[in-house]
């Protein structure tokens, strides 16, 4: 009985090794090449990638976290007309690639979009002040918008399984707006906030098409990295190093998230 | 529930609305506005056209929408059968072989999209398996990127079928093959309807192992929209990204459709 | 091909955690068993090991003649209704029926006539093309029950079949099991539940289980009249459980002699004496205990008293009374030889 059952896992796994084990293999193998990794480790662009990854990737998270929160106590607890349109939108924007964040960004705060725009008509300088779409921080602003709905859908399910009859208590006690927020709601969410901040560092972390579209020649990333010297120089050695770290550091935060996740119940 | 003054309701409602609109919906109001205009130089786009929507549907767009409906269909079929077969198997396993099957394929979500793009080209770039330059390329890195996804939905799906209606199928005599194929599939089908529309859309949207592996031939259209922007083609981008939006939109409604007619409690 | 059920020293392990400890236990067929017990009694494990879903650590399990321990559920012909029904929500009443006459590859014409016939029995007929989710609790219940049917198995098992039915629908769901099992008196009905009144009312027999072991088997009336242990007595109806020292001519409880049976109980060891509520009387008579009231409760049709007898308290119900004694009262309460057993200490549960 149990060699059946296994044999009946066999199919799918042997599909997975083909197509992603054994490709993840060779990248394994092509980083070993001789020297190859001092090589990436001294290089002054790569450290700097690394860095800009990691702090683009921890900012953001931050950035999701507080305005998801925000956004999700709105909407689970002081209830609109439209809040569950609002909902279904959050769901359809999940669906949506990341890219299309930086090309609206391109209209709303480009050189020529609206917000500039909007200070030429204004204070008839013809240059207006909003030049930071190329800087890490456009790419920053990106990925708080396109990612805080990641951490809202987690947060709104569990909001929606909280108690009202809890709030109505702790105020019908007395407590405050804020004080319900903070000792009755927070704790309740906690799992939920460290669920989806987990991920979406992990994808911030691993992100490449904001990147890509901002167009920026000084922000590099990782992924961004792993492109540029695998297709535009054809370093194929260098570009499994950086794949590699950036892998080591996405599967080691990875296995975090599904540890909390499984805790939180998610 | 929370806030009872009326003036804290407000004050929560227009906070809500400060932070909501601009962030959320004014990004896609702004890319729908500028596929219909031909300039923005000022507060709001002028030159109001359709020529962009009339060459999104020509030549090489339509050519790119129809290489991104095949691909994101073709990945998600095969996506959906892979992983609901692992999700089964692993069901079936032990605990322990479950959570070795179940980590690895879950892998793929957490590996960078552009890695496993690295990672297919290395691998594929070499007899016996010369697949660079061709389309399947690109199918089977978005095979591998959303057959995690799928494999995710539905053991999850799985975990929250009653083992009552198995057990009551083989108390009535059901060997496990037809306990499957007639209890156990169809219990799933609003999930795996629902996982279906979770590969297509990040199919349809795939940028970056796409980037990485896309042979001349077989261009999607997140590739398009990008090339386009690239070159300073910002509106006929904005009308490529409309379009990418609304049959992303229009395959998940439909599947909705199937999963509402498929649900039965 | 007989119908019955054998549990052939049967016992059921979770880890290091033993379940169901060597169960012996003989339906015969055409018997309804009633399973008793609270849970985590044991009961449900028993019935699931009929049913093939559990696999015994050592023992067997034969259905007629047929040793089908090894047997997978699918291939043991047994007809199984369970708590929540678990009718399947994609198909219509109809096709829940026809799903194991399907699934058993019986010849197509034959279907109908039977899912019908199945259906008629539990008076279901007129809900053929419904989905379960458009019927009531108790209507899924009699589609589940159909469902078993159907296949016309040898062996039911009815795992708690009503206890997610309220009080009204259960006592008529009761009756109508009851007059199935007439219609149906070849078939052997495994019965699974903790409500004595389901097992008294339905049972030929009842298997009262406690802490993973058969504690006692008899017919109802005889659990009823003559348990053999204080958790029968007190697990089926209620009961009075006085400790008392076995004499030469009766028994001796708080200081009186008690003119009660005394059987094989050997004089001078201790005892429990257990008499029925209903079956104590008001005012002197033979046997005769006098207390203190610390309780009265009015149920209607009759007061229940509770009494303080030396440190014991005894109960007492009685025909309801024109005026309710006041507590802290004296009574005297009294009960006929016949109406006491005497269980022999040792015997007591465990």
């Amino acid at each position: 009985m149990p060699t059946t059952v296994w044999l009946w896992a066999l199919p799918p796994v042997a599909v997975l090794a083909l197509v992603f084990l054994y490709p993840l293999a060779l990248v394994v193998q092509e980083s070993l090449a001789p020297g190859a990794y001092a090589e990436v480790f001294a290089s002054a662009s790569f450290r700097e990638a690394l860095v800009t990854t990691v702090w683009l990737a921890v900012a953001a998270t931050v950035g999701c976290l507080v305005l998801g929160f925000v956004l999700a106590l709105v909407i689970a607890f002081v209830p609109f007309p439209g809040g569950k349109a609002v909902s279904k939108f959050i769901d359809v924007f999940l669906s949506f690639p990341s890219f299309l964040i930086t090309l609206a960004l391109l209209f709303l705060y480009g050189t020529v979009g609206m917000a500039n725009g909007i200070w030429t008509d204004v204070t008839g300088d013809p240059a207006g002040p909003f030049r930071f779409l190329t800087t890490p921080w456009g790419v920053l602003l990106a990925e708080i918008t396109y990612f805080t709905p990641f951490v809202m859908r987690p947060l709104l399910a569990a909001f929606s399984q909280m108690e009202t009859a809890q709030l109505e208590v702790a105020s019908s006690l007395g407590a405050r707006p804020l004080r319900i927020v903070r000792q009755v709601i927070l704790p309740e969410a906690l799992p939920a906030l460290a669920a989806g901040g987990s991920l979406v560092l992990v994808m911030c972390l691993n992100e490449f098409g904001i990147v890509l579209f901002t167009g920026a020649k000084g922000v590099t990333t990782l992924p961004m990295l792993v492109y540029s010297k695998a297709i535009l120089e054809s370093d194929y050695a260098s570009a499994c190093v950086v794949a590699i770290v950036n892998v080591a550091l996405s599967v080691g935060l990875y296995v975090l998230y599904r540890g909390v996740s499984r805790r939180a119940g998610a | 529930m929370l806030v009872h003054s009326r003036t804290g309701k407000w004050t929560a409602w227009v906070l809500f609305t400060v932070l909501f609109v601009p962030l959320f919906a004014l990004p896609l109001l702004v890319i729908l506005a500028a596929s219909f205009s031909t300039h923005w130089s000022g507060a709001f786009p002028s030159g109001p056209t359709t020529a962009h929507y009339a060459a999104a549907v020509r030549g090489e767009s339509l050519q790119a929408l129809t290489t991104s409906l095949v691909t994101a269909v073709t990945a998600s079929v095969v996506a959906l059968t892979v992983g609901t077969w692992a999700a089964l198997a692993a069901a079936a396993l032990g605990k322990k072989g479950k959570r070795v099957l179940d980590a690895l394929f879950m892998l793929p979500v957490a590996v960078p999209s552009v890695v496993v793009g690295l990672a297919v080209l290395v691998a594929f770039s070499q007899p016996p398996m010369l697949l660079n330059g061709t389309r399947w390329i690109v199918i089977l890195a978005h095979t591998v990127l959303v057959t995690a996804f799928a494999h995710q939905s539905v053991s999850a799906a799985l975990r929250r079928l009653d083992p009552m209606y198995e057990q009551a199928a083989a108390s009535l005599g059901a060997r496990p093959s037809y306990v499957l194929l007639r209890v156990k599939l169809p219990l799933l089908l609003p999930s795996l309807t629902a996982a279906a529309g979770l590969c297509f859309a990040l199919s349809m949207g795939e940028l970056s192992a796409t980037m990485m592996l896309y042979p001349p031939d077989w261009m999607p259209l997140p590739v398009l929209i990008f090339t386009a922007t690239d070159r300073g083609s910002l509106f006929t981008g904005s009308a490529l990204a409309v379009v990418l939006m609304a049959a992303t939109l229009l395959a998940l409604l439909a599947v909705s459709r199937i999963r509402t007619r498929a649900s039965y409690r | 091909m007989t119908s019955g059920i054998r549990f052939d020293g049967v016992t059921v392990t979770y880890g290091s955690n033993t379940v169901l400890d060597h169960l012996d236990l003989t339906v015969e067929p055409g018997e309804v068993m009633a399973l008793l017990g609270p849970s985590g009694s044991g009961k449900t494990t028993a019935l699931r090991a009929v049913a093939g879903f559990v696999r015994p650590a050592s023992g067997r399990v034969l259905i007629g003649d047929r040793d089908v321990t090894a047997l997978p559920p699918y291939k043991r012909g047994i007809g199984m209704v369970v708590q929540q029904y678990a009718l399947f929500p994609h198909l219509k009443v109809e096709a829940n029926v026809a799903f194991g006459l399907k699934a058993q590859k019986v010849p197509k014409g034959e279907i109908p006539g039977r899912v019908a016939e199945a259906l008629e029995m539990t008076g279901m007929a007129a809900y053929a093309q419904r989905y379960p989710r458009e019927l009531s609790g108790g209507q899924q219940q009699r589609v589940a029950i159909a469902r078993a049917l159907a296949i016309r198995p040898n062996v039911l098992l009815l795992d708690e079949p009503l206890s997610a039915l309220d009080a009204q629908l259960r006592s008529g769901m009761l009756a109508e099991l009851a007059r199935l099992h007439r219609e149906l008196p070849d078939v052997s009905i495994l019965y699974v539940t903790h409500d004595q009144v389901e097992a008294l009312t339905l049972a030929d027999r009842i298997a009262v289980m406690d802490k993973a072991r058969l504690q006692d088997c008899g017919t109802p009336q005889d659990l009823y009249r003559r348990p053999r242990t204080e958790f029968t007595a007190s697990f089926v109806g209620n009961a009075n459980l006085l400790p008392v020292t076995v004499g030469e001519k009766g028994a001796t409880f708080e200081g009186v002699t008690l003119d009660v049976p005394i059987a094989e109980a050997a004089s001078g060891t201790t005892a429990t004496l257990c008499v029925r509520p209903h079956l104590v009387g008001l005012g002197p008579g033979p046997n005769a205990l006098s207390g203190r009231i610390t309780e009265v409760q009015w149920r209607g049709s009759t007061h229940r008293l509770y009494v303080e007898v030396g440190g014991h308290r005894v109960k007492a119900d009685v025909r309801e009374l024109r005026e309710t004694p006041p507590l802290g009262g004296e009574v005297t309460l009294h009960f006929a030889r016949e109406d006491a057993v005497l269980l022999a200490a040792g015997v007591t549960d465990g």
